[in-house]
């Protein structure tokens, strides 16, 4: 019996857990979109007002971190460094596909980053500011949408991990 | 002419820094032809042109090359090593450090300064609006200058300058193209800056005026050729304007810049002058008389703005010193 009732507890605490998480995760999304629309405003700055290089804008960047998207910027600036990459657009497309999945960003996101690497650092200074601000409107749209999924869900999440643990116990029982 | 000279016979010491400074910026194909330059340090390589579908060249003060496939020097254009526009575009690319929104200004002028101060010219077509240049695409010409300091190269002209211990004379340097002008220029600067201890100079605060990031060579801001320890540059600046802010922002002794003569220069050396500051300068040209065909300098001359015209020409190779005359009384001091 007592093995009955501390299996019980360990199915419950796990599955309340499991919905922790994917409830976390929800919250997640539109903190990491914020975040990167955040960086690249501050690309944008670096740029315009210090005339700052890629790679020194980038750098500053990732180095403030703080952020999972930092990791974006920071590798593509490695792969620059190290002539790993032909082109700035291609150096940052590879970092997001890398790295895309260590954050909680989704498929969507992520053709949104990859498609604002296109130009990257190859027009003037109007196209790359053109380019920032459609990027940064995109991601906007994105922020509100994961908003919106994130107050369905989270709550959703929790209860349904704590929910189904217990049905798991009495139906097991 | 030599032909086998100097890569398969040259000593293998220190590496060329001129060539080091730009492997970076070239495309890889390119760079791993050229590597092997690096140690042979007697070639004194001037320019690297590149084009897009023609031989790549090599050029030193009185010699051109081509290179074939294995890199070694050849004079033969049949077998030399063709660039392809790829070859451009990631020499671009890269010279640019992946951010032409960063150097659009000096793509609009024609030419980048990279690190070391070596200038690298492009060539391609040009997009106009209003009959204002926009910008340069499809690049599909690059020359690689090499920056060459030259110390000690104002030896000869140094002595006609001072008056006194800290203080000199209004000069114009006038020389006809590739007579190393800039060079003279900027060993003056040099030693003005750090003092001269053979005439018992004390050095003087020095203000450099780099309209086309010539003298100083100033990549990202900081003077890549040595001008000195009491020298500031504004780089990139136009001359008149500059001349002007230099004074009210640095307080130098001197202003140091090169080819003068453009509408609005007059004005603003006389500004310098009324400031109390002396004006070292150049101009292009072949002898006095010339460049008094030219308007803006003719007035600077007729005001007797110059206390010392110093004439270069090239009979005993690049800053051969030709004559020194005196501005006031136009007689010359040597020749």
């Amino acid at each position: 019996m007592l093995l009955k009732i501390a299996g019980s507890i360990i199915v419950i605490l796990s599955c309340s857990f499991l919905g922790f998480i994917l409830s976390a995760d929800c919250k997640k999304r539109p903190q990491q979109l914020r975040e990167l629309q955040s960086q690249l405003q501050m690309f944008e700055n670096q740029i315009s007002y210090l005339s700052d290089v890629i790679t020194d804008a980038f750098d500053r960047i990732g180095k403030i971190g703080g952020s999972e998207t930092s990791v974006f910027f920071s590798e593509t600036v490695t792969a620059l460094r190290e002539r790993k990459a032909r082109s700035a657009s291609e150096a940052w497309e590879n970092a997001v596909r890398n790295n895309i999945k260590r954050t909680s960003l989704n498929r969507e996101d992520e053709e949104i980053l990859v498609s604002f690497g296109k130009i990257l650092g190859s027009t003037d200074l109007d196209g790359q500011i053109k380019n920032i601000r459609l990027t940064l409107s995109q991601l906007k749209l994105q922020e509100n949408k994961a908003e919106e999924s994130r107050a369905k869900n989270e709550n959703m999440y929790r209860s349904l991990g704590i929910l189904g643990g217990i049905a798991v116990v009495i139906v097991l029982l | 002419m030599k032909t086998d000279m100097p890569i398969n016979s040259g000593n293998i010491g220190k590496a060329n820094k001129n060539i080091m400074d730009v492997l970076p910026i070239l495309s890889g194909r390119i760079a791993k032809l050229i590597e092997k330059f690096a140690y042979f340090d007697q070639m004194q390589l001037e320019e690297i042109r590149l084009r897009a579908g023609k031989p790549i060249i090599f050029q030193n003060f009185n010699t051109e090359w081509f290179a074939d496939q294995r890199g070694n020097l050849t004079r033969n254009p049949s077998e030399a090593f063709i660039v392809s526009q790829e070859d451009i575009r990631v020499t671009v690319e890269l010279m640019s450090e992946n951010s032409v929104y960063a150097y659009q200004d000096e793509i609009k002028n024609g030419y980048i300064t990279i690190r070391g101060g070596h200038r690298i010219g492009l060539a391609g077509r040009v997009v106009t609006e209003d009959g204002v240049i926009k910008s340069l695409k499809d690049i599909s010409g690059l020359n690689i200058r090499f920056s060459n300091q030259v110390f000690g190269c104002s030896k000869k002209i140094l002595g006609y300058l001072l008056k006194g211990e800290a203080d000199i004379y209004n000069t114009l340097v006038i020389s006809p193209p590739q007579c190393g002008k800039t060079t003279i220029l900027r060993d003056i600067a040099r030693n003005l800056s750090n003092g001269i201890a053979e005439y018992n100079f004390k050095g003087i605060k020095v203000g450099i005026v780099d309209e086309r990031s010539e003298l100083a060579a100033c990549y990202k801001g900081i003077p890549q050729n040595d001008v000195g320890i009491r020298t500031d540059v504004l780089d990139g600046c136009p001359k008149s304007k500059g001349m002007l802010m230099m004074i009210r922002s640095m307080s130098p002794r001197v202003i140091i810049t090169d080819e003068i003569g453009n509408e609005g220069d007059r004005e603003a050396v006389i500004s310098v002058l009324n400031a109390g500051v002396k004006i070292i300068t150049s101009a292009h040209g072949y002898n006095i008389s010339e460049l008094k065909s030219r308007r803006e300098v003719l007035k600077l001359i007729e005001d007797r703005i110059f206390e010392r015209y110093v004439v270069l020409g090239n009979s005993n190779g690049p800053g051969t010193l030709v004559e020194v005359v005196d501005g006031i009384s136009m007689k010359p001091l040597r020749s």
